[in-house]
């Protein structure tokens, strides 16, 4: 190796390790989360107690129509001709439920109508707000002084920070979908096309009841903020602990395969969703 | 309590099993109830082929009674969800298969074979489910 050889050799050595440490040093270094202390775990014992089974107060369709009355959202004239429409297709009997596809109901709307119990857990620095229906019907919302981010990916849930105020969790949510649906019920709403901020405000008002006060402003769709609550009663009762509930099972039937093992086939479905069961009795034809 | 279809509910019937047996369509499994009629409730009785215990709605599936010259028609009633159903005290193993029930129930507004449970009683013991909490 000659002299020059070896200069070059060393200067491209010293290039090639000084280009990645030059880009790690312009990245900002990785925000770690703190280990939680075992002060932080004590301090979880002194806030509300959130803890157990939720289920959502479900007013039956005339109670529901009196709110709506009392309470109508302040729809923009373009969703409101649709949400007409939704209702008058209802009173028909031609329903058709915006949540079919299965996908989360997401925010707000999750709080607002779901029929679906939900459990709270509180852990230090976050909150989980834990659905019946689907294992992705899950809020998680931060309480360790965190901002949001400065431009979130757009979620189903959006991205909740939350502070408390005395007994009242203050919950601020952005980065929702512009597809979520805002809606009044299951089949009467519409997507709230982006650029949605939710603030909640959530208390114990009773030992066993929650109340959630949501105020909405979808600028796309409301033509104001919306304010608007949901009661959810706890139960301590074990057998109404959270079970499984994944919402696209219906859509299968659980059968055996040609090898004797245990499957899930598409099941058969009229047009509107129940399902039609394939009639194969035993000792005789099938219809 | 053995409520016998008018023949236009039969033709219907008819149509809706030959034309509907075989679609299986798009999802919807997580369908509304606004398709039953909530004004005219109806009530047979029969013998349980099946309980289908899944999310989101449950499914008990019934053979009406039928003359013995006739073939049973299997009927599926839907109601809530395993959860829900839960807490108004129903296990996925209320209904046996095999068992005599009574099943009320809002009909299909299309006449089909189906509906949503009002309530279920298993004729052996008289024990009655019905979908609001315990």
């Amino acid at each position: 190796m000659t002299p020059v050889m070896g200069a070059l050799l060393r200067l491209w050595a010293a290039a090639a390790l000084a280009v990645p440490m030059m880009a790690a040093a312009q990245d900002a270094p990785p925000v770690i989360n703190p280990p939680p202390t075992a002060k932080d775990w004590a301090a979880i014992g002194k806030l509300p107690d959130w803890s157990g089974v939720w289920i959502p107060d479900t007013p039956d369709p005339r109670e529901m129509a009196r709110r709506t009355k009392a309470n109508p959202a302040p729809w923009t004239e373009k969703a409101a001709a649709r949400i007409a429409k939704q209702n008058e297709d209802r009173k028909a009997g031609r329903p058709d439920n915006i949540f079919a596809n299965c996908l989360p109901e997401g925010m707000p709307t999750w709080m607002m109508i779901s029929n679906n119990a939900m459990e709270i857990a509180m852990v230090p620095g976050r909150i989980y707000f834990l659905g019946e229906s689907d294992g992705n019907r899950l809020r998680r919302i931060y309480t360790d002084g965190r901002p949001h981010p400065a431009e979130p990916d757009p979620t189903f849930h959006g991205d909740s920070i939350g502070h408390w105020e005395g007994d009242t969790l203050v919950v601020d949510t952005i980065g929702i979908l512009p597809q979520v649906w805002l809606a009044t019920g299951e089949a009467s709403g519409v997507p709230n096309d982006g650029d949605m901020h939710v603030v909640e405000r959530i208390r114990l008002t009773g030992p066993d009841a929650l109340t959630d006060t949501l105020t909405i402003t979808a600028p796309h769709v409301l033509t104001r903020p919306w304010t608007t609550t949901r009661l959810f009663n706890r139960s301590r009762r074990r057998d109404y602990d959270i079970v499984e509930g994944v919402c696209l099972q219906e859509n299968f039937t659980a059968e055996t395969d040609e090898t004797g093992d245990a499957v899930f086939k598409p099941q058969a479905m009229r047009d509107d969703g129940i399902r039609k069961p394939v009639d194969k009795p035993t000792g005789g034809e099938a219809r | 309590m053995n409520h016998r279809p008018n023949p236009f509910v039969a033709r219907s019937l008819t149509i809706a099993a030959l034309g509907l047996a075989l679609l299986a369509g798009p999802a919807r499994a997580h369908h509304s109830f606004a398709m039953f009629d909530n004004d005219h409730p109806g009530a047979l009785t029969g013998v349980v082929k099946q309980v289908i215990w899944s999310n989101p709605h449950i499914a008990l599936l019934v053979y009406r009674d039928a003359k013995p010259s006739e073939t049973p028609e299997l009927w599926t009633f839907e109601s809530g969800s395993p959860g829900n159903l839960t807490r108004a005290g129903w296990t996925s193993r209320s209904f046996q298969p095999g068992d005599r029930v009574m099943v009320q129930y809002l009909p299909l507004r299309d006449g089909g074979d189906a509906g949503q449970i009002v309530k279920a009683t298993v004729l052996a013991t008289g024990k009655v489910y019905g979908t609001g909490e315990k």
